[in-house]
């Protein structure tokens, strides 16, 4: 029993790292005030991308990790064009660039014949001296890098919002746009700025699942990681440090289907793979029975153009 | 964009005429399509065999446009079930998944014995039916009662009932014949009857007359009407004393039964059995119908025939030219951007800052 727990619990970080990612990255896109429906599709940019740059260079650890990022953020730009300079709905723009993603994605896969060759992963960094300890050093310090980067980029994220005059600009964009633009601030450009940075997050996010987590790419294989997100940032109220916990949680559920399938419970693993996705109907039907949807930007998904003001 | 320097600027056109939106739609597409060619053409297809795939192949024997009608059928379903949530306001990602639910429900009317076999294809529709209205429900409940997002629960039961039709198909419902994970194929009672014009079946008669219904009904019934008002203003319609409620809830259920008998017209039209990929692509392509036809019912019949046709000219490229069956995905997406984009200039209009400075 205490090798399932050590097991499972061990495995939870690497589960959790890429709702953790995404979470933060549509946290900071969404602050800005822009609903982010597009991150099942960074994810699955960010998740080819790795795969093709390992595959391409091979050897090095971060390279495909930080390709992965770079590509959906230069993917998030057509999000930013149709939003920010055509005002499309946000809702509309999202789906659509979920569709285009998951298309472009599997199209690059063929045409580049990247697809179900496994790749070489990341290496896992244990701590000298931290890692020996007993359990916890399984358990926290041998790890990968991002794993390690986890807490940091939260606190990362968390100051820029709360201690910093860019995240009270981004913030007072999101939530009161006419008054920030009275005071200066422009509202497209830190709206751009945010979309990019977030749709990186979540690119990184979909970098780790396919190079680190699944070590190959196959079509759609986020499978819907990027809607669960959507539903955990919803849940944190847009808060950091909430949301890392939010996706602690959904990393040690999904990091439990593995394990209950090899222990040879009874269950059809079918079953199983339906947990992450009941539980997050569960997480959003609890967040609304408590009142939910508190701390959400403001002006979230209304789009601005300072000529509409009559 | 309101910066002085900037010669170009962005002003609202309050008033855009049936004609300038005709344009922007018009325009979107073109631009859209001429994308889409050139992919094609960039993944190393001849511009001459782009005319014959997808023009020519309608007018030269009227066997491919049988089979362009017959590819048609589920895709005017999934059009329908999508535009009459977006009526409502309601965003049904999940037609998928209540394809799905009602192919499921019609699979498992097939396995019981003792229903005599002129009755069976009208049990199995009206299952199929009750299937995907099941599978809309709780999304449908959980947005009117706790106000939880529809857009992720609609989606993130797609998930759920696709992992329950693989547990049938690679559990209990797993083909006695040859053992692979699709099941057991439908008797010639159950599978919908051709009409004897290539494969096109009696689907096609039925999706022409439910689209007919809808468009009477939004035209003509109380129900169309209190509809209308919803679509156009849901807070003003609670406070004029309209059942929201009651309203939305109609025609999400709707909705959510059009998309169970789309798969049921895949399982007993097409395959004549449940595959585990049956319902692949038509959530989205029904997405796209509603939106490019405005949700208008006719009109998403005609839309449905167009994306009917870019799906068999893709299947034939797939063919003859190698080109992944994503492209049809990724073309579909690139016209919903560009469409999108379109209606822009609908309501804008780009004006030269000086020019207007002097007026």
């Amino acid at each position: 029993m205490s090798d399932f727990l050590i097991n499972w619990l061990a495995m939870v970080p690497v589960f959790a790292a890429p709702f953790a990612l995404a979470a933060l990255g549509l946290l900071v896109t969404e602050r800005s005030g822009v609903l982010c429906l597009a991150a099942e599709g960074y994810m699955l940019i960010g998740a080819i991308a790795a795969v093709g740059a390992s595959l391409t260079f091979g050897g090095y650890p971060l390279l495909p990790l930080a390709a992965g990022a770079v590509a959906a953020a230069v993917v998030s730009l057509l999000f930013a064009l149709l939003v920010l300079v055509f005002r499309v709905e946000q809702v509309i723009a999202g789906l659509a660039l979920v569709f285009f993603c998951l298309g472009l994605s599997s199209l690059i896969g063929s045409t580049f014949g990247w697809t179900s060759r496994t790749v070489s992963g990341n290496p896992q960094w244990p701590i000298p001296g931290l890692s020996e300890i007993p359990v916890l050093g399984r358990l926290l310090f041998s790890q990968d890098l991002i794993v390690y980067l986890l807490v940091p980029l939260t606190a990362l994220v968390a100051y820029l919002l709360n201690g910093t005059m860019t995240g009270l600009r981004l913030k007072a964009v999101g939530d009161s746009p006419d008054a920030a633009d009275a005071a200066g601030v422009s509202i497209l450009g830190t709206r751009l700025a945010a979309i990019l940075a977030g749709a990186a997050l979540m690119g990184l996010a979909g970098a780790y699942l396919s190079v680190v987590v699944a070590k190959i790419w196959v079509d759609g294989m986020t499978g819907g990681r990027g809607w669960i997100a959507i539903a955990l940032v919803i849940f944190s109220g847009w808060r950091p440090w909430r949301a890392l916990g939010a996706a602690l949680l959904f990393g040690s559920i999904e990091a439990l289907v593995p394990r209950v399938a090899a222990s040879g419970f009874a269950i059809p693993q079918y079953f199983l793979f339906m947990l992450p996705y009941l539980a997050t109907l569960g997480v959003m039907v609890w967040t609304a029975w408590r009142g939910g949807g508190g701390g959400a930007p403001r002006a979230l998904g209304r789009p601005f153009l300072r000529e509409d003001r009559h | 964009m309101a910066d002085a320097r900037f010669p170009l600027a962005i002003r609202p056109r309050p008033e855009a005429g049936p004609l300038a939106r005709l344009a922007a739609v018009l325009g979107g597409l073109v631009l859209g399509l001429a994308i889409s060619v050139a992919l094609l053409v960039g993944a190393g297809v001849e511009p001459s065999a782009l005319l014959d795939e997808f023009v020519l192949v309608f007018l030269a024997s009227p066997q491919s446009a049988a089979s362009v009608l017959f590819q048609a059928e589920p895709l005017m379903f999934t059009g329908l079930a999508a535009l009459l949530a977006f009526r409502a306001r309601f965003w049904n990602i999940g037609i998928e998944g209540q394809m799905i639910a009602g192919a499921i429900i019609a699979t498992a009317i097939t396995l019981l014995p003792g229903i005599p076999d002129p009755l069976r294809l009208p049990v199995m529709a009206l299952g199929a039916a009750i299937g995907g209205m099941a599978w809309i429900a709780l999304p449908a409940l959980l947005r009117l009662r706790l106000g939880v997002n529809e857009i992720i629960t609609t989606l993130l039961l797609n998930y759920v009932a696709l992992n329950g039709l693989l547990w049938l198909l690679y559990g209990p419902w797993k083909d006695p014949v040859s053992g692979f994970p699709y099941s057991a194929e439908y008797t010639a009672a159950e599978r919908l009857p051709s009409l004897g014009w290539g494969r096109v079946d009696l689907a096609l008669p039925l999706a022409i007359l439910i689209a007919l219904a809808i468009a009477f009904l939004l035209a003509r019934s109380r129900f169309g009407f209190l509809l209308r008002f919803v679509e156009a203003n849901p807070a003003a319609s609670g406070a004029l004393g309209i059942d929201v409620t009651k309203v939305v809830l109609t025609a999400v259920l709707a909705s959510g039964a059009l998309a169970g008998l789309a798969g049921f017209v895949v399982s007993a039209g097409v395959e004549y059995r449940m595959t585990q990929s049956f319902f692949v692509g038509y959530g989205f392509s029904g997405i796209l119908i509603a939106f490019l036809a405005r949700n208008r019912p006719i009109l998403a019949l005609v839309v449905a025939l167009l994306v009917g046709l870019l799906m068999v000219g893709g299947q034939s490229m797939q063919v003859f030219y190698q080109i992944p069956g994503s492209m049809v995905q990724l073309i579909q997406a690139v016209l919903v951007i560009t469409v999108a984009a379109s209606d822009f200039f609908v309501g804008h209009r780009i004006v030269l800052q000086r020019a207007e400075a002097a007026g």
